[in-house]
């Protein structure tokens, strides 16, 4: 099932690279392929990013629960309870529940194979590496959806492959970091990074979060630089951030500590549409020590650098 | 799900109104902030919590259950007050912990950030009004709007509610909330109707309770030979998808993963009485403490 246009030829979850498999009327599966590019400081997939792959799960689970209505996040919650490391990486999803105005989802995100098989830990362990839930608001129905092609045989499987990520996503997206101890990093917003509604996708907005903290956090603490991961977003939308550039602003509630939890909150806002406060992410986050593979927004750097 | 208030505002704390057991029993005082003359903003809302000794959780504070119960009290208002003539009630909490020692009173503060059609979202700040006023929580709450019915909503403007005195006799949170003694990954509740809401459904408050225990209990039973200690929720996200109705209810719960010095539970909370019908979901994290 595709939206016609959208994506993009040229977009964020192409060059991330997805693989979407509805398995039932209110079921799906989707991967993606765990690289440095989209690491965090453990090594593992960063939680900004896979909040990206359930959202996409998310979206292609409530796209066919609503229709001929439409869809729109209303909130995100996702924990981590290990690392996301591949060599894939897959979020499967179910409707929990669906009323009138809301849809419920569930899903579960695990360490797989390229065949979607459960792979077994350094620690001789398999199962989930995190745990997440969304809600959608249910709207009324737009003039696209009548142009979907639903199949009612499943599995139905498709995919967003673009050229790749040739360096970091925080660097792709081109967040830029304008003052780390409040945690203000700034977005762009263009139709690289949309949602079919034209506005930032629900995922990169939890990323947004999440590099936020991120450099708000290290600068706030003792933790050394690259040793910070967030493992808990939970994120409320409010309203869609159109014009940009999104601007974050954020609140440490504590400080990471040696081996312990830090916190923050994190508020969007479209400097563009006048200031309207666009998000509100609570997010948990931790030191792990230095991390080499951990990648972060640079600072200072002009978005001219990132996607162009 | 929220307790709507229906008593004359002001007046003495009663014990006998079943709309009001819950929130008494963690003493929650609560005042409305009324927005600058000529605004059309809703009011904002504080509220007051102390943290008595039979409160405390193994985390030396007010452990994450009474937090969310009292978040989900004033949150309640804060949004019911915001869409009247309607009524709201609680569809899910998201919660991220700061810290679990408290020295208390904790104090609360509620904003509206969105108000629809058919939902509202707040955000609800706690502090520690005796330790510096740092951070305890922040929690995300969203409501759906509903007609009230013949539900009594008059109330007296701007609203305050005292805190209720301390009941010397006041009994365990797992006895109050009629959770019963156990241990492993299945915690019942008894639905007493003291625990019932002006719906007539178990109050939200009381789920979270559960949710908290019953994770809590998972933790304990799960951890590897000589891995003792005690444990204490913290963050926890909360789905209400159906209403309680007629009980048990039984929190059945999944430990999920072990990741530096927590665990995270998937819990889901069944109405057994009711053809066992999955009526919230909760995931917590468990802390070693």
């Amino acid at each position: 099932m595709a939206l016609a246009g959208y994506p993009p030829a040229r977009h964020i979850l192409s060059d991330i690279g997805v693989h979407i498999e509805v398995t039932s009327p209110t079921t799906a599966a989707v991967r993606l392929r765990a690289t440095p590019h989209i690491a965090g400081a453990d090594g593992g997939v960063r939680a900004g990013v896979l909040a990206v792959l359930v959202d996409i799960l998310g979206g292609a689970v409530a796209l066919r629960a609503v229709l001929p209505d439409w869809m729109a996040t209303a909130d995100l919650s996702l924990q981590l309870v290990g690392s996301a490391t591949g060599p894939f990486v897959e979020a499967r999803g179910a409707v929990l529940r669906k009323g009138r105005t809301t849809l419920v989802i569930e899903a579960q995100v695990a360490n797989v194979d390229e065949h979607g098989v459960e792979v077994v830990g350094e620690d001789g362990t398999s199962g989930p590496v995190a745990l997440a839930t969304m809600t959608f608001a249910v709207l009324p129905g737009r003039a696209e959806t009548s142009m979907l092609d639903v199949s009612d045989e499943f599995p139905v499987r498709s995919a967003l492959l673009g050229d790749g990520l040739d360096r970091p996503v925080v660097e792709t997206l081109a967040f830029r970091v304008s003052d780390a101890a409040s945690g203000t990093v700034t977005l762009p917003v263009d139709e690289y990074l949309a949602n079919s509604f034209g506005a930032v996708q629900g995922g990169v907005v939890a990323l947004h979060a999440d590099v936020a903290t991120v450099a708000a956090l290290e600068a706030a603490g003792d933790a050394a630089p690259g040793s910070v991961m967030v493992d808990g977003l939970q994120v409320a939308y409010l309203a869609q951030g159109r014009v940009g550039p999104i601007v974050s602003a954020t609140t440490v509630l504590a400080p990471v500590a040696a081996d312990g939890p830090g916190s923050a909150v994190v508020e969007l806002i479209d400097s563009g549409s006048d200031g309207r406060l666009t998000t509100v992410v609570n997010v948990a986050a931790r030191s792990v020590g230095p991390g080499s593979a951990h990648v972060r927004a640079s600072a200072g750097a002009s978005p001219a650098d990132g996607r162009g | 799900m929220t307790e709507p208030v229906g008593e004359p505002v002001g007046g003495p704390a009663t014990t006998t109104d079943p709309r009001h057991h819950v929130s008494e029993y963690f003493r929650l005082e609560r005042w409305e902030i009324p927005p600058p003359p000529g605004s059309e903003e809703p009011s904002e809302f504080g509220g007051r919590a102390p943290v008595d000794a039979h409160l405390r959780g193994s985390g030396g504070g007010l452990r994450i259950g009474g937090i969310l119960t009292s978040v989900d009290s004033l949150g309640g208002i804060l949004s019911g007050i915001s869409v009247r003539p309607q009524w709201i009630v609680t569809t899910s909490m998201m919660a991220t912990v700061a810290r679990l020692e408290h020295r208390g009173p904790l104090r609360l503060h509620g904003r509206v950030l969105r108000r629809g059609r058919s939902s509202v979202v707040s955000a609800l700040d706690v502090v520690d009004e005796g330790w510096d006023d740092r951070s305890v929580a922040a929690v995300v709450m969203t409501c759906a709007v509903l007609d009230p019915g013949a539900m009594d909503l008059d109330f007296v403007r701007p609203l305050s509610l005292p805190m209720p005195p301390l009941d010397p006799d006041a009994a365990a949170p797992e006895e109050f909330f009629c959770i019963a003694a156990g241990r492993g990954p299945v915690t019942r509740l008894e639905l007493s109707d003291r625990l019932r809401n002006p719906w007539g459904i178990l109050h939200g408050g009381a789920v979270a309770m559960l949710a908290d225990v019953a994770a809590c209990r998972a933790v304990e039973s799960a951890r590897f030979p000589g891995e003792g200690g005690p444990v204490a929720a913290a963050d926890t996200v909360l789905h209400y998808l159906s209403p309680v109705k007629v009980g048990p209810v039984e929190a059945r719960c999944q430990v999920l993963g072990h990741r530096f010095d927590h665990r995270v539970v998937r819990v889901a909370i069944h109405d057994v009485g009711a053809g066992d019908r999955l009526c919230s979901l909760a995931s917590v994290t468990v802390l070693a403490v």
